[in-house]
């Protein structure tokens, strides 16, 4: 058995005059945990589709275990648990009656059924309201169960679609610890989210798409290292004072930008040693005191941002 | 097979859950099937027309002629009449007060029966009408030629007139060149013998006995008949009972609602299309054959559970009979209901969005409706739409159910209607074949 479970190659899919997807190439090995990134409309869900085969790429391949899915009903669909971005529950049905009806549609029936189902309920905790209607879930509920339907047939692969996505953060944790759950059991995970610390904590590869493209395919620890971005150190002044010193910090090797927001200096440290000393000593000749000096260093999100120029999420 | 025992199971339940559903399906055609039965049936035994139709007659000649005419509308009880005068009249129908006025003008007791003779002297008979009223129009035209004839022959017919008429006749006579001199002579020799007849009849009606008579009683007065008296009988191939109109409108109403609902849950279908969970749905090893298969019938099912429903309360409360075949009945329903189900499939494959094939397939199914007589008898409706009717599925499948229940015709009347039924489900559900799209790109 190869090692390779899932592999997208050059993925084009256009709407229209819209081009959603522009040549996608990735794949995921068996018990990766893969992490899907980017901005609204990055064509993360687009990619997904073509993945689980929904839509039908214009261009490039999916292959499932080496090979293509070819039509409909390929069986090869049973390796692929989907998770969709929207609920996809019917409201007007207990929790039990949307997993057996899902759960026949891989054709599972009677104990076997049943007893998907019920771990399924489990899993996901909800096994006491079982046989409550789903539109008398909390939204956190809903997604839970969302989950637990993709997980029916026991598949290898799950594509999680954004499944934290707009609950309250106590039923995010929860999803988010079934999902490291998964995991644990060796299934193979694409995750998408707008959430970076889900990322950082689930996720042992990251694919960033932009303008659906793949810019960053990478290890998180990996794409730390790709920073071309500076440290930056927060300086807090006790008074503040005109003249032209501010200009003068610029002039400094190592430091490439530095800023004023009332007392609060920030500087753009490109060499934190050497920079920073000469820094803090320019700031002293000048008489600038310094009550407090603070640093960080760049995060996933400042590397997204430099990646796509936009931020993870809205707003 | 699973899979589409799956998909019919969830149509199913999720209808069961549906309360409006239940409404639309059972309750409101179940109400407005009675009230249609109720309003259409003969089966009382009273007047069909309830209380009559209102008109109002205006009478500006005051003669025994107009006067006859007036009575013969008053004592039919179709009509329920008003006297009046021209201006009231008009004014009543313009404000749709009345769907019509006959205006009997002066001098139409003088000229009715010379009119008969005369093209110079046809008096006028004005007939008001509101003009979306047109059933009364011609329901009143039809009425007026007998009752004029039956009272220009109660009244108009005097020895008078006749001898009138006879030296009118002789001096058109006297004109004519193109008769030949001998048979003037017979024609003329003859209308005098019966002029000398009609002067001895000069006060006296025409056959009776003399006006006036004796005992100062009117005298009999010579009514002419018409050439034919009507019998009516309703005929219904039926032994047991007879004809039922709540039969007709408890077909006419549950079809309705069934392709109403059934559109509305095909609208559905591609609402859900739009939403994630036809992903979730096609991302199973699902066919999109078996997807529209198991929506098809699980739609048909819940067609054949109204109709059904709908029937057996008409058999329950008004003794809606089935007095054809019983399995043809049955047959009939599953047909309609597969109709039904495929017709709404249809209009949803070739429809884009949801709302947009909404309202086309509204527009569609209320003209099949209309055209196919589940409104109004096809009768109403002016030829072309008649012959278009017989294009409409529902048409047939109307005629089918109005074949088994109150006709009382056998298996074989059903079989023509279930052969077109098979056609136009095949031809729906190829449209749904060939358009019904997987994705809402
Ligand atoms: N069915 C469709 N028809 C037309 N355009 C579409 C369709 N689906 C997606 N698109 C377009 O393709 C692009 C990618 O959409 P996609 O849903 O894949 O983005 P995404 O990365 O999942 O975004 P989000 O984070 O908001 O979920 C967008 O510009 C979107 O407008
Ligand atoms: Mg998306």
């Amino acid at each position: 058995m190869s090692d390779l479970l899932l592999d997208a190659q050059q993925l084009v899919k256009r709407f229209g005059p819209r081009t959603a997807v522009d040549g996608v190439s990735f794949s995921l090995r068996r018990g990766e945990a893969v992490g899907l990134l980017g901005p609204n409309g990055a064509g993360k869900t687009t990619t997904i589709s073509m993945l689980s085969g929904l839509l039908l790429p214009d261009g490039g391949e999916v292959r499932l275990g080496g090979q293509p899915i070819t039509g409909d009903t390929d069986p090869r669909k049973r390796l692929l648990g989907l998770v969709p971005q929207e609920l996809a529950l019917y409201e007007e049905l207990t929790a039990r009656d949307n997993l057996e009806f899902f759960g026949a549609l891989y054709d599972l029936a009677g104990a076997a059924l049943a007893t998907a189902a019920e771990s399924a309920l489990k899993f996901v905790g909800l096994a006491e309201r079982r046989g409550d209607k789903v539109k008398t879930f909390s939204g956190g509920m809903k997604r839970r169960l969302n989950l637990a339907v993709a997980l029916l047939h026991d598949p290898e692969l799950l594509l999680l679609d954004e499944p934290t996505v707009g609950v309250d953060p106590q039923s995010r944790n929860a999803i988010f610890d079934n999902v490291e759950e998964l995991r644990r059991r060796g299934k193979t995970i694409l995750y998408t989210t707008h959430y970076m610390e889900e990322v950082e904590r689930l996720c042992d590869r990251v694919i960033i798409m932009d303008h659906g493209r793949v810019v960053a395919d990478d290890t998180l620890s990996g794409l730390k290292q790709r920073r071309t971005h500076a440290d930056r150190v927060f300086c807090e002044l006790v008074e503040v004072r005109d003249g032209g010193w501010l200009a003068g910090l610029e002039g400094i090797a190592g430091i490439s930008r530095a800023e004023l927001a009332g007392t609060r200096l920030t500087l753009h440290v490109t060499d934190l040693h050497g920079g920073l000393s000469r820094a803090l000593e320019h700031l002293r000749r000048v008489d600038v005191v310094v009550a407090s000096v603070e640093s960080q260093s760049p995060s996933l999100e400042d590397i997204f941002l430099e990646l796509t120029g936009r931020s993870l999420r809205d707003g | 097979m699973r899979q589409l025992l799956a998909l019919i199971r969830l149509d199913l339940k999720l209808f069961l859950c549906d309360r409006r559903a239940l409404i639309m399906l059972f309750i409101v055609p179940i109400g407005l099937a009675s009230f249609m039965g109720s309003v259409f049936s003969n089966s009382g035994g009273k007047s069909s027309v309830g209380g009559g139709m209102g008109i109002l007659l205006v009478d500006q000649d005051e003669s025994a002629v107009s006067r006859g005419v007036v009575d013969a509308f008053a004592s039919d009880p179709t009509f329920r009449v008003t006297v009046t005068n021209e201006a009231a009249a008009r004014d009543m129908v313009l404000n749709g007060k009345r769907p019509l006025a006959l205006v009997l003008p002066a001098g139409f007791g003088a000229d009715a029966l010379p009119g008969l003779f005369d093209t110079n002297r046809k008096p006028v008979i004005t007939l008001l009408h509101d003009p979306s009223r047109n059933m009364e129009r011609s329901m009143v035209e039809g009425m007026l030629v007998p009752k004029v004839i039956q009272a220009v022959a109660q009244n108009g017919l005097s020895a008078d007139l006749g001898r009138d008429f006879i030296r009118r006749g002789l001096t058109n006579l006297d004109r004519a060149t193109q008769v030949g001199a001998h048979e003037q002579q017979l024609y003329r020799s003859m209308m005098e013998r019966a002029d000398e007849f009609l002067a001895t009849r000069t006060n006296r009606s025409l056959f009776g006995s003399a006006k006036g008579s004796t005992n100062g009683a009117p005298a009999k007065e010579f009514n002419l008949p018409l050439p034919f008296v009507t019998k009516a009988e309703a005929l219904v191939k039926n032994t047991k009972g007879e004809y039922n109109g709540y039969a007709h409108a408890f077909a006419g109403m549950s079809l309705q609602f069934v392709l109403m609902s059934l559109l509305e849950m095909s609208v559905g279908l591609l609402r859900e299309r739009e939403s994630g969970m036809f992903r979730r749905l096609r991302a199973a090893p699902l066919s999109r054959g078996t997807l529209l298969l198991g929506k098809g019938l699980s739609y048909a099912i819940i067609g054949l559970l109204s109709l059904g429903g709908c029937f057996a309360f008409s058999m329950v409360v008004f003794g809606v009979r089935i007095n054809g075949s019983w399995p043809g009945f049955l047959l009939c329903l599953v047909l309609t209901s597969l109709m039904s189900a495929a017709l709404g499939l249809a209009l949803a494959a070739l429809g884009r969005t949801p709302a947009g094939t909404r309202g086309i397939g509204i527009a569609v199914v209320l003209l099949l409706l209309m055209v196919g007589g589940a409104w109004v008898p096809t009768f109403i409706l002016p030829r072309w739409l008649q012959s278009a009717a017989l294009v409409t599925p529902t048409r047939w499948a109307l005629d089918s159910l109005d074949a088994m229940t109150w006709r009382g015709l056998g298996f074989e009347a059903a079989l023509g209607p279930v052969g077109v039924m098979l056609g136009f489900i095949a031809l729906f559900a190829t449209i749904t074949w060939l358009r019904f799209r997987w994705t809402a790109e």
